[in-house]
């Protein structure tokens, strides 16, 4: 039974100092009318709990300073931090209900079970914005902040009613190195190191975002190996001698693709990160990894 | 089934997907455009004119499109599997770091440097039991050395020390490398891949070691072509081992090497490319110019393994037609290793070959000094004056030469005031050592030992004497087995025979061949059960170990039921003094099976009758089953190129 005499600004200082303790770097409130508003339908708060009244996004910290500077195949493996993101916000939805006895959820950041993996069921991403935490860059609408750089993001739903936050400002990106090469070269950094050129755009005089092109199809065919599954087992129908068909379920490759689905290993990669490795937001913002973040204390 | 309905359920035909793929790929998210920042803004009427762009969730293009959301996704899934290229994260995986992304650096897979049906069939030669590859890798015989990783070891940390030394002049080892670089680069502009056989026909130069290493670091396979060849063996050598190109000088003598070998283009399938050392006729390429059109090896081209296959040589067939013996740096280069030390092969020291390049004896001495990180001494055609001007000239510390180049200078006289107080061990290999030429020639030699060694293309070094051993011991055996190496001495029955008894010498170790290059029948009768390699040498082993050689296993004269060895008559023989040169080989018999038959060239103002031959024998207490029982003078014996008699083709008059 939800308490009645909730104070919203103080509840929703004490859930963000809440979130903060449990490893959020940044927490805000969207606006959940906005939400509603521009998620298409069936991938809206409301479609998932009907009687949610708040979007509480927190944001955790992406990657430390040390995985940037490892090769991608070892980045792989060292950078699903977003399990942080999922606990904390797993804990805000108990804590809530504890105080305030409010109904709240963990919002799972999965894909939409009748679309198939490249839909996502509730965009993480939008609830972040419209709560002030990241803005969309011009690496594929990956959102950024000023502060913390690159970061994890996972939301919760309550039927706590609390303040909305405003978006940001100003876009962090592009940084003003990158509008100064942009307009040089006609790349920024993460547009240039693409490996599937998947990124390009256009800025304007003034160093502000125009357009972003994002070729998603791309970009997953270069990171994410789901596709390669189901490729496997029709090449293995197909072969036409048994030494094929081993071949095709068996060699390495594939192996490691049987492995990584089994054991659910993090070496099965949602990004390949290389537009993230030469943002200089993403990894050169005053707090952007543990090690700036404690010289920043200092 | 898309949300649990069936195709036929959802009414997708195949024209509808024909017709409609296209426009949802694009109106899915696959592909984002946004313009501007309305989602941070809250433009909610500037994200619905541009929904499309941004892209749509599947209710909304189907929406859009007037399709079933369940249709929409049905046909995008198709299209984006229709779409997805698998295998993209082999290039993520090497990104990062420091190295990053540049797409003229990417390779797509597809088309990655994939090996010849010819190159994988000459590695599918390399049929080793699993047992003893392990044994050999755990023991440490075969090791990740190649001869690229050798030059790049000398050049890197002694650039300036001597790789090659002797005619055409010095080369440093960085110089080495750097020609050696381009000219590999310039093997694969000529359009030579790794796992291609090339022969190569040249003296013993520098085009050739350059040659020779600029394969080795390019990944393709050499095959030597002796310098005698002509018409006929160089057609048959390069047949049978599917040879892509060809090295060889514009002429050797009154032969046009060139010229041939671009006419040998037109009936050999697999020849395409002649490179001239000299003056290229038309259609031949120039190799001095292909140092400088190469530009560099593509990235994706696999650097060469110790496993891989860079040498296809050829027996000398003294008994048979030759047969092709492809051979890798594990196998080679674990010999040469080993061979470095047993040989006193110390950094900056000068070897040389008097023995010609195309021979496996010469080539070993090549890949010692380059594991040693010693010179190559350059001599590029033997004669007795060369050499010997040779040795005083580039000081060489070891000469590996055959008992015929030592027996030619001490027959001219060339010793006396020869200067050869450089060379601390000179190994005799190649052809049976007379006792005699050794004690003979070790007085010249006081400075450093005189020492034989016994091999064969199928076993390389398989056995040597040492430098410290007693001098006695090097005149009159081959030594003991090379480090790795096991051998034994087996009777008719194929056991092992006791100690002095004389039987077929047998070889196995981590330098044997695997088996013969598209010849499974000679391979299969090469080998005992046991894995030993049957090297047709007939020897004997005394109880130090050290072996004998005392001739050939198909050699043997059966008369009547009694066998024996002719070597040791042909040595008695040889004494003759209106002999010049001398074989026995035997003739078919009604009654015995087979009888004796001595070929013999005489000396010139000579003649020899049988019987004066048989009172001579008999003097010298020859036993009266082994005197020849016939005498067929010739004025010369066929050849190999490597200067044995090839008894097989001496037949008798009438």
């Amino acid at each position: 039974m939800q308490n009645q005499d909730v104070d919203p600004l103080q509840a929703k200082q004490d859930i963000i100092a809440y979130a903060k303790r449990r490893g959020a770097l940044v927490a805000g409130i969207a606006d959940l009318a906005a939400i509603e508003a521009i998620a298409p339908a069936g991938h809206r708060p409301s479609d998932i709990m009907p009687r949610v009244k708040s979007v509480i996004s927190v944001g955790v910290g992406g990657q430390t300073q040390g995985a940037w500077s490892v090769p991608a195949k070892a980045l792989g493996y060292f950078g699903s931090t977003e399990t942080r993101a999922y606990s904390a916000s797993y804990a805000l939805a108990f804590f809530i209900e504890t105080n305030y006895g409010a109904p709240s959820v963990y919002c799972p950041p999965d894909m939409d079970n009748e679309a198939g993996p490249r839909v996502p069921l509730q965009s993480l991403k939008l609830h972040a914005e419209l709560a002030g935490i990241g803005a969309r860059s011009l690496a594929g609408d990956i959102l950024l902040h000023p502060e913390f750089g690159y970061m994890y993001f996972a939301s919760v739903f309550t039927e706590l009613e609390l303040p909305p936050d405003e978006p940001m400002a100003e876009n962090p990106c592009p940084a003003p190195s990158c509008a100064d090469m942009f307009h040089k070269t006609g790349q920024t950094p993460c547009m240039k190191f693409c490996p599937v050129q998947c990124l390009s755009g256009k800025i304007t005089s003034d160093g502000k975002q125009e357009e972003m092109h994002y070729d998603m199809a791309a970009c997953a065919e270069m990171t994410q190996q789901y596709e390669a599954v189901p490729a496997m087992l029709a090449g293995a129908l197909a072969a036409e001698t048994e030494a094929e068909r081993t071949d095709a379920l068996f060699d390495p490759d594939n192996k490691m693709l049987w492995y990584k689905m089994s054991v659910g290993s993090g070496g099965l990669l949602a990004q390949c990160f290389e537009c993230m490795r030469v943002c200089p937001i993403a990894t050169r913002s005053p707090q952007a990894d543990p090690i700036r973040r404690r010289q920043a204390k200092q | 089934m898309t949300q649990g309905l069936s195709r036929d359920q959802l009414g997708v035909t195949d024209a509808m997907i024909e017709a409609y793929a296209a426009i949802i790929f694009r109106l899915s998210n696959n592909l984002q455009i946004r313009r501007g920042d309305p989602v941070r803004l809250r433009d909610i009427a500037a994200i619905g004119a541009h929904r499309h762009e941004l892209g749509m969730s599947d209710a909304q293009i189907a929406a859009r499109i007037g399709l079933r959301p369940a249709q929409v996704t049905f046909i995008r899934n198709l299209e984006e599997r229709r779409r997805f290229r698998t295998g993209y994260y082999h290039q993520l995986n090497k990104l990062g770091g420091s190295k990053r992304f540049r797409v003229e650096r990417m390779t797509p897979l597809q088309d990655h440097f994939r090996y010849s049906e010819d190159a994988l069939s000459l590695r599918s030669a390399f049929a080793f039991e699993a047992e003893t590859v392990r044994s050999y890798v755990e023991q440490g015989y075969w090791k990740n050395d190649t001869l690229r990783s050798w030059l790049n070891r000398n050049a890197d940390t002694n650039p300036g020390g001597l790789a090659i030394t002797g005619a055409g002049g010095d080369v440093s080892y960085s110089e080495l490398r750097d020609r050696v670089e381009k000219l590999a680069g310039g093997f694969y502009h000529a359009g030579i891949r790794p796992g291609d056989v090339v022969a190569v026909q040249l003296p013993n130069t520098r085009d050739y070691i350059e040659s020779f290493l600029a394969l080795c670091w390019l990944g393709a396979v050499l095959t030597t072509l002796y310098m005698t060849f002509r018409d006929n063996e160089f057609k048959n050598q390069l047949t049978h081992s599917r040879a892509k190109a060809v090295i060889v000088p514009d002429t050797i003598g009154d032969f046009a090497a060139a010229e041939t070998a671009l006419r040998m283009r037109t009936d050999i399938a697999t020849l395409q490319t002649i490179i001239v050392a000299g003056t290229p006729p038309a259609g031949a390429m120039d190799l001095a110019s292909l140092f400088e059109t190469g530009t560099g090896l593509p990235k994706d081209l696999p650097p060469p393994n110790a496993s891989d296959p860079f040498l296809l040589l050829y027996t000398s067939g003294t008994t048979s037609s030759p047969k092709g013996v492809p051979l890798n740096y594990h196998q080679m280069l674990s010999n040469a290793r080993f061979g470095v030390t047993e040989h006193d092969i110390r950094p900056g020291d000068v070897v040389m070959s008097a023995a010609p390049f195309g021979h496996l004896y010469a080539l070993y001495s090549v890949q010692m000094a380059l594991c040693a990180g010693a010179a190559i001494d350059l001599l590029p055609m033997f004669s007795p004056p060369a050499f010997i001007e040779a040795a005083a000239k580039d000081r060489p510390t070891h000469v590996f030469a055959g008992p015929a180049h030592l027996a030619a200078c001490l027959g001219m006289g060339l010793f006396d005031k020869a200067d050869l107080g450089s060379i601390r061990v000179t190994v005799l290999s190649g052809s049976a050592v007379p006792p005699e030429l050794v004690r003979s020639c070790a007085p010249y030699f006081s400075g450093g030992a005189i020492t034989q060694l016994w091999g064969m293309t199928e076993t390389q070094a398989g056995l040597y004497t040492r430098p410290g051993d007693d001098p006695e011991i090097s005149a009159t055996s081959a030594g003991r087995e090379s480090p790795g190496t096991s051998v034994r001495i087996a009777g008719a029955d194929g056991k092992e025979l006791a100690a002095s008894e004389e039987g077929e010498l047998q070889v196995r170790g981590p330098s044997v061949f695997a088996g013969y290059y598209n010849n499974p029948e000679a391979t299969a009768a090469a080998f005992t059960s046991d894995g030993y390699f049957r090297s047709g040498d007939l020897a004997r082993k005394d109880g130090d170990g050290n072996v004998t050689l005392s001739g050939r296993l198909k050699e043997v004269i059966n008369r009547g039921g009694v066998k024996y060895n002719p070597q040791e008559v042909e040595l008695l023989i040889d004494q003759h003094p209106a002999i010049a040169q001398c074989a026995i080989a035997p003739v078919p018999d009604e009654r015995l099976g087979e009888r004796a038959c001595c070929y013999a060239v005489l000396k010139p103002g000579t003649d020899l009758a049988l019987e004066d031959l048989c009172s001579f024998l008999s003097g010298r207490g020859l036993a009266k089953h082994k005197l020849p029982e016939r005498l067929e003078l010739r004025t010369e014996l066929p050849m190999t190129a490597t200067r044995k008699v090839i008894k097989g083709q001496l037949n008798p008059a009438g």
